[in-house]
């Protein structure tokens, strides 16, 4: 009995493998295809962040703060005349 | 006619079988070579032929990995990785196309002089078209629909800071590899791991589908130097200033923490623009505060005073007679501007006195002095791992002669960088010891081991007579800061040419230590060959000491003293 059902029952784990494994390759194929939409995304928000961060340290960079400040607003260094030392209770401040 | 039938149907049936058993052995025999194929002989079977395969159709593309961002201690980016694209094509499937015209002028470029180039490649497959286009320029050249025209994706280094921190921050190649400064020398902390990908292409070479990663990318990491880019910026500008007035042709300057052995600033002339390779000059590229070495002179003569304090044979009020204000030591008169007289040890720091210096070496012998130079780091690498790094020499001679023992003591006969210099004098602003130099930032509960080089008492005593140095007696007035006390040393070195010491040519020198009731910063300056009359330490090099102490002090918000006011008390609740 038991081993006239062998043959059957190899059958069948044999086609319910080969099924697990056609789906397993589909889920796989699905998340391939997100991680490919994914790591597009990564890489447009890479340029944006270079882009950003150069950017920023262009309007900020000590050159142009400078020129702005002497220029634009003719700003100047503080006189060592001018200087007013206050003393917190934490400490000293210039 | 029957019996013929039979007779002649015998041998049919005879052939018949044959015929079949003939085709059964050949289906056997290709089954077994199936077998043979698939199952038994690996090698030369399956493995085989499944290679074939795939040399056909499968592919493996690199995935570009994120290199690391460099900033300096406060986070601001010295160098950024930005997302290009280059477009590359296949000169065979390109070559016979109309649109080549069009090509070209999206690329920049005239019709004929890209014609030429694909006729150069037409038996390739393969050929870069323009490397390192924005993404937006990329998209333009790939949306005319090119055959055989494709895009890559890579990174591109920019260096936001340019020229004000190029040197050091050194430079990566096109494929993204550092070949110079701190981009090789962390290089492989920087670059990250390159991925790999497998795709299936058709017989154009396009990729149809994406099989998968074997190796995911993995960025590179960010590293943040000890550098302050403002305090960076502002000795840029300050060194490249007085390059212009002294007529120098190079120079470079150097800022450190003594408590914490951070360099906070590293700047050199001449300089080069990172961002641009055209018209390179490699020389520029060099950081010269740790690639160059030379004598150091008289800013060496601090550390001869140590040995003379450590001795127990002087202190800083001991007398020495300097007249007539010459001396000879063998062949050779060592004359002083002018006759000093008597005068004390400290002043013989203050005037430089040749004289006085002599005498002092002459009494000390060169052991001792040789032995303070050894252990104030001269002579041993700086080990910050800056490529093309050097550590100077410290004589190590069988016999001395008379001058030699002499002029080791004011700073010929050695060699140094300006980093080691600037480190040596960090001794006398860290009560004595030593903190080993780095370019990396610091957290505040690292624990660097320190090493304690000379006692307390003799750094306190050697920065108040560095200190005197900027007084109305000393060489170096011109390193005076407004509201500040700080001392220093000038150093005015003959350049060496061929034929021996050059009498033309200086470079001069300043190393100073601020503020001296705090003492914490440490900067040296190195100017070579300044023009005209004021070649001297005290001239040349002392005005930009003064400069860009001024900023490394407000920046830090030290307390200027000021004797006509005491502080006001202002009652802030919770205080600031």
């Amino acid at each position: 009995m038991t081993l006239r059902m062998l043959p059957a029952s190899l059958l069948i784990t044999a086609l319910v493998s080969s099924l697990a494994v056609v789906y397993s390759s589909h889920v796989v194929r699905g998340l391939y295809s997100k991680q490919q939409v994914v790591e597009y995304r990564q890489w447009e928000l890479q340029e944006d962040y270079s882009r950003l961060l150069l950017e920023h340290s262009t309007l900020a960079s000590p050159h142009r703060v400078v020129s702005i400040a002497q220029e634009d607003l003719a700003m100047t260094s503080p006189q060592l005349s001018i200087h007013r030392v206050v003393q917190t209770q934490n400490g000293r401040q210039r | 006619m029957s019996r013929s039938k039979k007779t002649s149907a015998k041998p049919a049936l005879w052939r018949l079988m044959f015929i079949a058993f003939c085709l059964f052995v050949l289906f056997g025999l290709l089954v077994s070579r199936l077998v043979v194929l698939q199952v038994v002989d690996q090698d030369r079977g399956a493995r085989f032929l499944q290679q074939q395969g795939a040399m056909r159709s499968v592919r493996t593309a690199e995935i570009p990995a994120y290199r690391g961002l460099v900033t300096d201690r406060r986070g601001e980016p010295l160098a950024v990785s930005t997302p290009v694209v280059s477009i590359w094509a296949n000169p065979q499937q390109l070559k016979d196309s109309v649109q080549i015209a069009r090509l070209a002028m999206t690329l920049g470029q005239t019709p004929e002089a890209l014609s030429e180039r694909i006729n150069l490649y037409s038996d390739k497959q393969f050929m870069y078209l323009a490397r390192h286009q924005t993404p937006d320029q990329a998209r333009a050249i790939l949306d005319l629909g090119l055959p055989g025209v494709r895009g890559e994706r890579e990174y591109r280094r920019f260096y936001p800071a340019g020229e004000v921190v190029s040197q050091l921050v050194g430079l990566t190649n096109v494929d993204g590899e550092g070949i110079a400064g701190i981009e090789l020398a962390y290089n492989e902390w920087l670059r990250g791991q390159t991925g790999k990908k497998r795709y299936l292409k058709d017989l154009h070479g396009d990729a149809i589908r994406n099989i998968g990663v074997i190796e995911q990318a993995r960025s590179g990491k960010a590293l943040a130097l000890s550098i302050d880019l403002r305090l960076q910026y502002l000795q840029h500008r300050v060194l490249q200033r007085a390059m212009v007035e002294t007529g120098a042709t190079a120079g470079a300057a150097v800022t450190l923490d003594a408590r914490t052995g951070e360099i906070l600033a590293m700047t050199n002339h001449p300089v080069f623009n990172p961002n641009s390779r055209d018209g390179f000059d490699y020389a520029a590229t060099r950081n010269r505060v740790v690639t160059d070495v030379f004598e150091p002179g008289s800013t060496m003569k601090p550390l001869t005073l140590v040995a003379a304090l450590e001795s127990g044979e002087f202190t800083i009020d001991s007398l020495i007679d300097t007249s007539p204000g010459r001396i000879r030591v063998g062949r050779k008169v060592l004359p002083d501007p002018r006759n000093y007289g008597e005068i004390t040890v400290s002043r013989v720091i203050e005037k430089s006195s040749q004289v006085g210096v002599t005498k002092i070496a002459q009494q000390l012998g060169h052991e001792s002095i040789l032995d303070v130079f050894q252990r104030f780091g001269l002579g041993e690498p700086s080990s910050i791992g800056f490529p093309g790094e050097r550590s100077g020499v410290l004589p190590n001679r069988q016999r001395w002669s008379d001058i030699e023992k002499v002029t080791l003591a004011f700073g010929y006969g050695l060699t140094a960088t300006p980093l080691q210099i600037a480190h040596a004098y960090a001794v006398f602003a860290n009560k004595g010891s030593q903190v080993p130099l780095t370019l990396l930032k610091r957290s505040e509960s690292e624990s660097v081991a320190n090493r304690q080089v000379i006692s307390a008492e003799i750094a306190d005593q050697v920065l108040e007579v560095l200190n005197r140095v900027t007084g109305s007696e000393g060489t170096a007035q011109k390193a005076r800061v407004e509201g500040f006390q700080v001392g220093g040393k000038t150093g005015t070195v003959h350049k060496v040419g061929e034929a021996g010491y050059l009498d033309d040519q200086y470079v001069a020198l300043f190393v100073g230590v601020a503020p001296i009731e705090d003492p914490r910063f440490v900067t040296a300056i190195v100017v070579d060959q300044p023009k005209g009359d004021n070649y001297g330490g005290g001239a040349a090099a002392a005005p930009i000491y003064s400069a860009i102490t001024d900023g490394v002090l407000r920046l830090h918000n030290a307390l200027p003293a000021r004797e006509d006011e005491s502080p006001q008390f202002v009652g802030l609740g919770g205080g600031v």
